[in-house]
C-alpha cells in the first residue's frame, strides 16, 4: 500500500527537477530564437558594427565592448581589495575584529543592487566629476568603481572559504615550525588556495557581467565606442534595458535578444570552467 | 520450505561477492550461523565485517556505488527465505533483521519517542500497546530502571553507555529475531561495557546475534562462536 | 628581503579593511543621512490618511505605499512559486539522483543561477508575449509575469540551499531510520527535512531578500511608476526599487528626490533586516533541532 506512495512522492520529485531545468534550456531557445533573424543576417556584422540604427547597423560590438571593458576593470579594483580584506579576515587580524569584520562583509552581500546605483549617482559621480574635470563623471571609471565594491564582498567570503579549506595538519605544522601569522598566510595558505582564488575571481566576473543596474545608472549609456575612461558607455545589460520599449519585429527589439544570447554564453561557459577546474581540484567529488 | 526440527540454521550465505566503487570487498563467502546464538566476527579493520553486517539487512542498497552477488537466505517467521528474491519488502526485513550502529545514535527526540519511533514507521497507532512495548523493549535492555521517571528527557542527554542500551531497546521493540552489532562497545567504558556483555548473553535465548568486535577478551567472554575476516574472506569459523 | 614582504602584507591586509569599510560606511551613511529626515507617515501615504488607505478606502498618490504593497504581494507569489518546486527538486538531488544524474543537472541549475537577472527578465517578457500571441490576449507583462520570472531567479537559491542542507548530514543519520524499518519517504519526513530545517529555512528568506531587491527582472516584466495598489494579478503594479530607480534619473523637484532617498532607506532596512533574520533563524533552528524532546 504504501508503495504506490513512495513511488508516487519519487516521481513528484523527478517531475519538479525535469520542470526547473527545463526553465534553463528555455532561456536559452528563447533568446536564440527571438534572435535568429538578426543571427541569420550575419553573425559577425552583429558582433562588429556599431550600433547606429538610422543607418542601418544594429550591431552590437561598442556594448560588448563596454561589457568587457566595464567588468575587467571592476575586476582590477575588486580584485587587490579583496584579496586584502581576505587576508585580515583569516589570518592577519585578532580573532574578535576578524569577526566583526566578516559579519560586515556577509551583511554588505545583503544591500540591493540599486541602493549601490542610487548611491552612486548622488554620492560618487560628482566626485569624479570635480576630480577629472571632464564629463558628467557618468563613465566607464566610476561605474567599475561601484561594480567593484558590490562585487568585492562575494569575492572576499569566498576566498576566506578557500582559505579556511587549506587543511588544519599544514596549518599545526607551520606553527609548530615558529611561523607566525603571515608567514603561514604568505607560505602555507595561499600556494594551497591557488585553485579557489582563481575560481572566485572567475565567479566575480560573471557577477559583473551580469549586473545591470550599476551600468544602467552609472556608465552613461551612450552608444558610441568608448575611448577613454572617463567615456560614456553603454553595457549588454544596460542595453536590453534601454531597448525594451522598441518595437516588436524591429531590428532593434531583436538586437536585445542577441546580447541575452551573448551573455548567456558567456556566462555557460565561465560556470563550465569554473566546473573544470574545481572537479580537478577535488578528484572526482560531484 | 519449512525448516525440520533438527535444522537449526537461521541464517545461511552463499558466494557472497560484494563490490564498492571498483573494490572487491567480500569474495566468494559462504557461511551459516545458527539460531539463539552469538557469533562474533573478528579479523583486521577493512577486512569487510561491517560490509558483510549490511549485506544481511540491505542496508547497502542507500549507498550509490555498491553491488553484491549471490545468496542470502534468513529463517524468519518459520520460513527460510532469500531475502533478495521473493516478495519480502526491505522495510519488513530491517524490523526483522535489526541493527546496533559502533555510535549509539539516538534521533533527536525523547526516549520514550526514540524507543516507539519503530513501531510508528510499522504503522502502529495504538498508544496503549506502543507504551507497554516500549517498557518491554527498555526492561529487556536493562535500561528501565534508569529512564522509567524521565521518559520525557532528550535522548542525547544520556549517558553514552545509557544511549547504546537505548539503541539496543530501539532495535528490540518490534521484537526481531536476527540482532546485527557493530562493534557496540568500542565507545563505552568498562562498566557500560560489561553492563551490554551481560545484556547479550541473556538476549542469545530470543534472538540469533552476530557481534563485530575488536576486543578478543570480550570475544571470549560472550561468543558461541568465532568467524575471522581477513581480506573480504573467511579464514576460520 | 622576506621580513619586509611579510611587514607590507600585513600593512595592506589592514589598509584594504580600512578601504572597504570606508566605503561601506560611507553610502551607509551617506542614506541615513540624507533620507532619514523623511521617514514619517507623508512618505508612505502621502495625502491620504493612513487608516483608509491600508484598508484601500482611499488611494496614495505621491506615497510609497502601493510599491511597498506592490513589492510585498510580488514576493509572496514569487516565493509561493518557486518554494514547492525548489524543494522537491532539492530532495530529488540529494535523496534520490544517482551520481552521474546529480552532477548533470547541478552543472544546469549553477548556470541557471548564473544568467543574469535582466536576461531571466527578458525571457518573461518574451514569455509574456508568446502567451500574449498564442493563448490569450489578455496576458501582458503584469504582477503574474513578474512573479514567475522572479520565480525563475531565486529558484536555484532555494533548490541548492535544501540539497546543500540535506546532503550536509552525517551518513549515521541517514542510515538511522532506515535500519529501524522506515522507508525513504518516512525517513525523509520523520528525520531528515527536520534536521536539515535550518539551512532550508534560511536558505528560503535569502530568497525573499532576493525577491524584494531585484530590479532588472520587474522593469522588463510588467513594473511601472504609478498604478496604485494592484487590483489583479494581471495588472501593472508598483514596486520599491523600481521606483528608487525611476526617481534617480526622473526626479523632478527636491522632494521627490528626497522620496527617493526615503525610499532608499527603507529598501535597504527591509533587506539587513531579512538578512540579520535569516542569520537568526540558522542559528536558533540548529539549537532547536538539537534540543527539541
Amino acid at each position: 500500500m504504501s508503495d504506490w506512495k513512495e513511488r508516487g512522492a519519487e516521481k513528484i520529485f523527478l517531475l519538479s527537477t525535469i520542470i526547473s531545468s527545463s526553465i534553463t534550456l528555455l532561456i536559452l531557445g528563447f533568446m536564440a530564437f527571438m534572435a535568429l533573424p538578426l543571427l541569420r543576417g550575419g553573425l559577425f556584422y552583429l558582433l562588429t558594427e556599431p550600433w547606429a540604427p538610422q543607418q542601418g547597423l544594429y550591431g552590437i560590438y561598442p556594448m560588448i565592448l563596454g561589457t568587457a571593458v566595464i567588468s575587467l576593470l571592476s575586476l582590477l579594483f575588486a580584485f587587490p581589495l579583496s584579496l586584502g580584506c581576505s587576508f585580515l579576515i583569516s589570518s592577519i587580524g585578532p580573532k574578535s575584529l576578524s569577526a566583526a569584520f566578516r559579519r560586515m562583509v556577509q551583511m554588505m552581500t545583503g544591500i540591493p543592487t540599486v541602493i549601490y546605483g542610487f548611491v552612486g549617482i548622488f554620492l560618487l559621480v560628482p566626485v569624479i566629476r570635480e576630480l577629472f574635470q571632464s564629463g558628467s563623471g557618468m563613465c566607464i571609471f566610476t561605474a567599475s568603481l561601484m561594480l567593484g565594491v558590490l562585487i568585492a564582498p562575494t569575492m572576499i567570503l569566498f576566498f576566506c572559504d578557500s582559505f579556511d579549506r587549506v587543511p588544519r595538519s599544514y596549518i599545526d605544522a607551520a606553527d609548530s615550525l615558529g611561523a607566525n601569522r603571515a608567514q603561514t598566510l604568505l607560505y602555507v595558505i595561499i600556494p594551497l588556495a591557488r585553485k579557489g582564488i582563481f575560481i572566485g575571481v572567475l565567479l566575480a566576473f560573471g557577477r559583473a557581467m551580469g549586473d545591470t543596474l550599476v551600468s544602467l545608472m552609472i556608465a552613461g549609456n551612450s552608444i558610441a565606442t568608448p575611448g577613454s575612461l572617463l567615456d560614456s558607455v553603454r553595457t549588454l545589460t544596460a542595453h536590453i534595458a534601454l531597448v525594451i520599449a522598441a518595437d516588436y519585429e524591429s531590428p532593434e527589439f531583436r538586437s536585445i535578444f542577441a546580447c541575452g544570447l551573448v551573455l548567456y554564453l558567456f556566462i555557460a561557459v565561465v560556470i563550465l570552467a569554473v566546473r573544470r577546474l574545481a572537479f580537478r581540484e577535488s578528484g572526482k567529488r560531484a | 520450505m519449512k525448516t525440520t526440527l533438527q535444522d537449526k540454521t537461521k541464517i545461511q550465505v552463499e558466494d557472497l561477492n560484494f563490490f564498492y566503487r571498483d573494490r572487491h570487498i567480500l569474495k566468494d563467502l559462504t557461511v551459516r550461523f545458527a539460531e539463539n546464538s552469538i557469533t562474533a566476527l573478528i579479523g583486521p579493520s577493512g577486512a569487510g565485517k561491517s560490509t558483510f553486517l549490511i549485506t544481511l539487512n540491505r542496508l547497502w542498497e542507500n549507498l550509490p556505488e555498491a553491488r553484491m552477488s549471490g545468496k542470502v537466505e534468513i529463517t524468519l517467521d518459520g520460513l527460510r527465505r532469500d531475502i533478495y528474491q521473493g516478495n519480502l519488502p526491505v522495510t519488513e526485513l530491517r524490523r526483522q533483521v535489526a541493527m546496533v550502529f559502533q555510535t549509539p545514535n539516538p534521533l533527536p527526540m525523547s526516549i520514550s519517542r526514540n524507543i516507539a519511533f519503530p513501531l510508528k514507521m510499522a504503522g502502529n497507532r495504538n498508544q496503549e500497546e506502543m507504551r507497554h512495548r516500549v517498557e518491554q523493549a527498555l526492561k529487556m535492555a536493562y535500561l528501565w530502571e534508569e529512564v522509567k521517571d524521565r521518559m520525557n528527557d532528550d535522548a542525547r542527554k544520556l549517558s553514552g553507555g545509557q544511549q547504546q542500551r537505548l539503541c539496543i531497546a530501539r532495535a528490540l521493540v518490534l521484537e526481531p529475531e536476527v540482532l546485527l552489532m557493530d562493534e557496540p562497545t568500542s565507545s563505552l567504558d568498562s562498566t557500560a561495557t560489561e553492563v551490554i556483555e551481560d545484556l547479550l548473553l541473556e538476549l542469545r535465548q530470543h534472538l540469533t546475534i552476530l557481534v563485530v568486535s575488536h576486543y578478543l577478551d570480550q570475544v571470549k567472554r560472550v561468543a558461541d562462536r568465532v568467524v575471522t575476516f581477513e581480506d573480504g574472506v573467511i579464514i576460520s569459523s | 628581503m622576506k621580513r619586509t614582504g611579510e611587514k607590507l602584507t600585513i600593512w595592506y591586509s589592514w589598509t584594504c579593511g580600512l578601504i572597504l569599510s570606508a566605503a561601506v560606511f560611507s553610502i551607509l551613511a551617506y542614506l541615513v543621512f540624507k533620507g532619514a529626515g523623511t521617514l514619517n507617515m507623508k512618505l508612505i501615504f502621502g495625502d491620504a490618511s493612513p487608516l483608509r488607505a491600508v484598508f484601500l478606502q482611499q488611494r496614495v498618490f505621491e506615497g510609497l505605499f502601493p510599491a511597498i504593497v506592490g513589492t510585498f504581494i510580488l514576493v509572496a507569489l514569487s516565493i509561493a512559486f518557486a518554494l514547492p518546486i525548489g524543494f522537491a527538486t532539492g530532495i530529488y538531488l540529494a535523496e534520490y539522483a544517482d551520481f552521474r544524474v546529480k552532477n548533470a543537472f547541478n552543472l544546469i541549475f549553477d548556470i541557471l543561477a548564473g544568467i543574469p537577472s535582466i536576461v531571466v527578465g527578458l525571457f518573461g517578457f518574451a514569455l509574456a508575449v508568446f502567451l500574449h500571441k498564442h493563448y490569450s490576449s489578455s496576458i501582458q507583462p503584469c504582477l503574474l509575469i513578474s512573479s514567475l520570472a522572479l520565480a525563475f531567479l531565486v529558484l536555484p537559491y532555494i533548490i541548492r540551499t535544501t540539497q546543500i542542507a540535506l546532503e550536509g548530514l552525517s551518513p549515521d543519520t541517514r542510515l538511522t531510520a532506515l535500519a529501524l524499518g522506515a522507508t525513504k519517504l518516512q525517513n525523509l519526513f520523520y528525520v531528515l527535512i527536520p534536521q536539515s530545517l535550518s539551512g532550508m529555512v534560511s536558505g528560503l528568506i535569502l530568497a525573499i531578500g532576493r525577491c524584494a531587491e531585484d530590479t532588472a527582472v520587474i522593469m522588463l516584466t510588467g513594473v511601472v511608476v504609478a498604478a496604485g495598489v494592484p487590483k489583479s494579478a494581471l495588472a501593472p503594479y508598483e514596486a520599491l526599487p523600481f521606483y528608487i530607480y525611476y526617481i534617480s534619473s526622473q526626479y523632478t523637484s527636491p522632494e521627490e528626490l528626497m522620496n527617493g532617498y526615503g525610499a532608499a532607506l527603507i529598501l535597504l532596512l527591509l533587506c539587513l533586516f531579512l538578512f540579520t533574520l535569516a542569520f537568526v533563524i540558522k542559528k536558533r533552528l540548529t539549537y532547536l533541532a538539537f534540543y527539541r524532546p
